[in-house]
C-alpha cells in the first residue's frame, strides 16, 4: 500500500470507522450499505482536503466505489 | 476551477469527522440538540457534533435533523419531540425556495411581491411554534447568513425596496423573538467578522447535495452554535489598576487633579474604560480596584466630580503598597468568588506576570498604552467574559450585598442566631416549576461552594428535569434590614412518596451565615410532608461550605445518598430566625408582603 492508498484509506476510516481496511479496498456504493449520497459528499469533501484536490461536480460520478476513488486520485496526481 | 466544498476552515473536515465519532465514556448520555433548517445539514452536523463533543468531552452531543425542505414542519416536530436544546438556522431558501438556486421559478416583479407576503406568513408561523418550543427548550436562532440572490432590478451597490422590506420583516421577527427568556440569537455583526459574507456560499455544492455553506463558514457556524447553546460561565469580577489605566498618569505624581481621562488631556481611551466599567457594574458585575498607591488619595480621586466610574460602582479599593497579589489575594476574600471568575486587567506586564503566577486559573489582561484600536478591542473582550443572555434583579443587588456580606462577616458576632434574628429577615420560598424564570438554573450552574454536588445541567436536561411530574423545585428569596439579595438558592430533585430525593442544592455566597439554610430544609420536610431527605451529595474541590454544613446536621458524610430525617434535624439544632413567606399566593402578594413587613 503506497501513501496515496495510506491517505485515502485514512479518508474511508473517518466516514465508515465500522470497516476494516481489507473491506475499505472492496467498498462500493452496492457493497456498504452506509454509503448513500451524503457518504459520497463527505468523502468528496474529505478527498478534495487531504489531497488538495479541485473537484468538479462531474467527478462526482467517479466516487461509487474505493478503486474508482483511488484510480481518480492517482489520475489528478499524475496530472500535477 | 473552483474547488467543491473545501476552504480554509479552522477545523479541517478530517478532523471533525475523528472528534465526532469518538465513543462516549460508558453510562455518560450524550447532551441532545435538535438541528432545524431546511437544507441538507451534511458537513454543518458533522461540526455540530465535533464541537458538542469538545464541549462536553464525556458525553457529546446527540443532534437529531428533519427534512429537507421543510423548515417550518421540522421546527413542529423539534418543537413537540426534542429534549433538548434547539438550534434553527434560517436561510432565505429554506423561508421561500425562490429565494434559492435549485428552484427553477421566476425572479420577476410580481414573484417579488408574492415571496415578501410568504416570508411575513412564514415568520408569524415560525414565531408561534418558537414560542410553544421555548417552554422546555432553549432555542439557538441563527438569523439568515447567506446571501439573497441578484433578484432585484438594482445595481448591486443600491439596495432594493424588495431586499429593504425582507430586512425589516427579519429585524421585527428577530427583535420579537429575542423577547423570549430562552430564545438567543445569533449576531450577524459577530458573525460578519468573523467569516466574510463573500466565503460563505459553495454554490458548487448548493447545486450538487442542499448543502449550500463552505467548509470554513459551516465550521465556524456550529462553534458559535455550540457556545451560544452551552455558554461557559461568564465571569463574576474585574480587578483593575488605577494609573495609565483607570486614567492617564501616576497619582502619586500629578495628584488628584493631575490625573486625565478626557479628550482635552488625550485620554479619553481611559474614559472609555471607566464607562464600561460602569456599565459592567450596572450589570452586576464586581469592580474592585488594586492599586499601588496611597489609599487616602486614591479615595480623593474617586471623588472627583468629573469621573465616570463612581465610587460607589467599586468595592473593594486595595491601595497599598504591598504585591499586586496580596491585594487580589484581600478583593477575593471580600467577594468570597474563586479566581477563575475574575478578570484582572492592568498597563504593567510585571504585575499581571506576578498576579498570573499566584492565580494561573485568572483572566489576566493587559491594559494596551496609547493604543485606542488596542482598548476598543479590551472593551469587546470583556463584553464577551462577562455577557450573559439576560440580566435578573439579582445583578443589580450583587455588589451591595457583598459589601453587606462583607460586613457581616468581619463582624465577630455576625453569625450568632441572636444577631441574624435582628436582620429582620424574610425568606420567600417559591415552588413553581417555571421554565421562564432562568434564575433558578443560573444559580445551578455558576455556585461553587455552597453546592451539593457541583453537577451542571444544560436548558434542555433542565426542562427535561422540571417537566417529569414528580419533579419538585424550590427557589428561595431573601431581604433584610440591609437591603434585598434577590433569590439565592434553589434545591430541586424527585418528592417519592415520604422522600425527598435531592438532586441540586445550591446557594450564593452572598446569603452564608443567616441560616437560610436551616430555613430551606424545615421549609421541605413541611411543603412536602416527607420524613427523610436525601442528598445527592458529592464532594468537589470547592463545596467546603456545604460540607460543613451537611456533616452537622447528618453526623458524618457518607457515600451517595446523604439522609437526614426529620427528627434528626430537629436535634441537631435547627436555627430559624427569620419570616417565612411561601408561594402558592401569587408573586404580586409575596411583593406586597415583603414590602409591608420590611415598610
Amino acid at each position: 500500500m503506497d501513501q496515496t492508498e495510506r491517505r485515502l484509506q485514512t479518508c474511508f476510516t473517518k466516514v465508515f470507522p465500522e470497516l476494516t481496511a481489507q473491506q475499505i479496498s472492496n467498498a462500493s456504493v452496492d457493497s456498504v450499505a452506509k454509503w448513500d449520497s451524503m457518504a459520497s459528499i463527505t468523502l468528496l469533501s474529505l478527498v478534495g482536503e487531504e489531497f488538495g484536490t479541485e473537484l468538479d461536480m462531474d467527478d462526482f460520478e467517479q466516487f461509487t466505489s474505493y478503486q474508482g476513488i483511488l484510480d481518480y486520485v492517482r489520475l489528478k496526481e499524475a496530472k500535477a | 476551477m473552483p474547488h467543491f466544498g473545501f476552504g480554509a476552515s479552522a477545523m479541517k473536515l478530517g478532523e471533525a469527522l475523528d472528534i465526532a465519532n469518538r465513543v462516549p465514556e460508558e453510562g455518560v448520555a450524550p447532551k441532545a440538540i435538535s438541528l432545524v433548517c431546511g437544507f441538507t445539514p451534511l458537513h454543518l452536523l458533522t461540526y455540530l457534533r465535533a464541537y458538542g463533543r469538545l464541549r462536553f468531552p464525556e458525553s457529546g452531543i446527540s443532534a437529531d435533523v428533519g427534512l429537507f425542505g421543510d423548515l417550518q414542519g421540522n421546527l413542529q416536530r423539534a418543537a413537540e419531540t426534542s429534549v433538548g436544546e434547539i438550534a434553527l438556522v434560517l436561510e432565505w431558501s429554506d423561508l421561500d425556495p425562490r429565494l434559492g438556486i435549485r428552484e427553477g421559478a421566476s425572479w420577476n416583479n410580481q414573484t417579488q411581491l408574492d415571496i415578501l407576503s410568504e416570508i411575513e406568513h412564514g415568520f408569524n408561523r415560525l414565531w408561534q411554534t418558537l414560542h410553544v418550543a421555548n417552554r422546555k427548550s432553549l432555542i439557538v436562532v441563527v438569523p439568515p447568513t447567506l446571501p439573497l440572490p441578484p433578484l432585484s432590478h438594482t445595481p448591486g451597490l443600491q439596495a432594493s425596496r424588495f431586499e429593504l422590506r425582507l430586512t425589516s420583516l427579519l429585524s421585527s421577527f428577530l427583535q420579537k423573538i429575542s423577547e423570549e427568556p430562552g430564545i438567543r440569537v445569533l449576531h450577524s455583526a459577530r458573525l460578519d467578522e468573523l467569516s466574510a459574507p463573500g466565503t460563505r456560499l459553495d454554490i458548487k455544492m448548493a447545486l450538487a447535495s442542499g448543502f449550500p455553506y463552505t467548509l470554513s463558514h459551516a465550521d465556524l457556524l456550529a462553534r458559535l452554535i455550540i457556545d451560544l447553546a452551552y455558554p461557559v460561565a461568564p465571569k463574576k469580577g474585574l480587578i483593575t489598576d488605577l494609573d495609565d489605566t483607570v486614567w492617564k498618569g501616576i497619582l502619586g505624581e500629578v495628584g488628584v487633579h493631575g490625573v486625565k481621562w478626557d479628550l482635552a488631556g488625550h485620554s479619553r481611551p481611559h474614559g472609555v474604560y471607566q464607562k464600561m466599567l460602569a456599565a459592567l457594574a450596572d450589570n452586576g458585575v464586581l469592580i474592585g480596584v488594586a492599586s499601588k498607591n496611597e489609599l487616602e488619595l486614591v479615595t480623593e480621586a474617586f471623588q472627583r466630580a468629573d469621573i465616570l466610574l463612581s465610587a460607589p460602582a467599586v468595592f473593594p479599593i486595595e491601595a497599598s503598597w504591598g504585591t499586586k497579589s496580596s491585594s487580589i489575594g484581600r478583593i477575593l476574600q471580600a467577594w468570597n468568588i474563586g479566581p477563575e471568575a475574575v478578570v484582572f486587567v492592568d498597563d504593567s506586564l510585571m504585575e499581571l506576570a506576578e498576579v498570573q503566577s499566584l492565580y494561573p486559573e485568572m483572566t489576566c489582561l493587559r491594559f494596551p498604552v496609547n493604543d485606542a484600536a488596542g482598548i476598543w478591542q479590551l472593551l469587546h473582550t470583556l463584553r464577551d467574559l462577562f455577557g450573559k443572555p439576560r440580566l435578573g434583579q439579582e445583578d443589580r443587588y450583587r455588589a451591595a450585598s457583598l459589601k453587606t456580606a462583607n460586613i457581616l462577616r468581619t463582624s465577630s458576632e455576625s453569625t450568632s442566631p441572636d444577631f441574624v434574628t435582628r436582620l429582620e429577615g424574610t425568606v420567600i420560598f417559591d415552588y413553581s416549576k417555571a421554565l421562564s424564570d432562568t434564575r433558578a438554573l443560573e444559580l445551578i450552574n455558576k455556585t461553587n461552594q455552597f453546592n451539593l454536588n457541583g453537577r451542571r445541567l444544560t436548558a434542555g436536561e433542565w426542562a427535561a428535569h422540571l417537566q417529569r411530574p414528580d419533579s419538585f423545585l424550590a427557589t428561595v428569596s431573601y431581604e433584610d434590614k440591609f437591603g434585598p439579595l434577590g433569590k439565592i438558592a434553589v434545591v430541586t430533585g424527585i418528592h417519592n412518596n415520604s422522600t425527598l430525593e435531592i438532586t441540586s442544592w445550591v446557594m450564593s455566597c452572598r446569603a452564608f451565615s443567616r441560616y437560610i439554610e436551616h430555613h430551606t430544609l424545615d421549609r421541605l420536610f413541611e411543603q412536602f410532608e416527607v420524613d427523610e431527605l436525601q442528598f445527592a451529595f458529592s464532594a468537589t474541590e470547592r463545596n467546603g461550605p456545604l460540607q460543613e454544613f451537611l456533616t452537622g446536621i447528618s453526623g458524618a458524610l457518607a457515600a451517595a445518598p446523604v439522609r437526614v430525617t426529620r427528627h434528626g434535624f430537629s436535634e441537631k439544632g435547627r436555627v430559624l430566625p427569620h419570616t417565612v413567606i411561601e408561594n402558592g399566593s401569587n408573586r404580586a402578594q409575596i411583593t406586597d408582603l415583603l414590602h409591608e413587613s420590611l415598610s
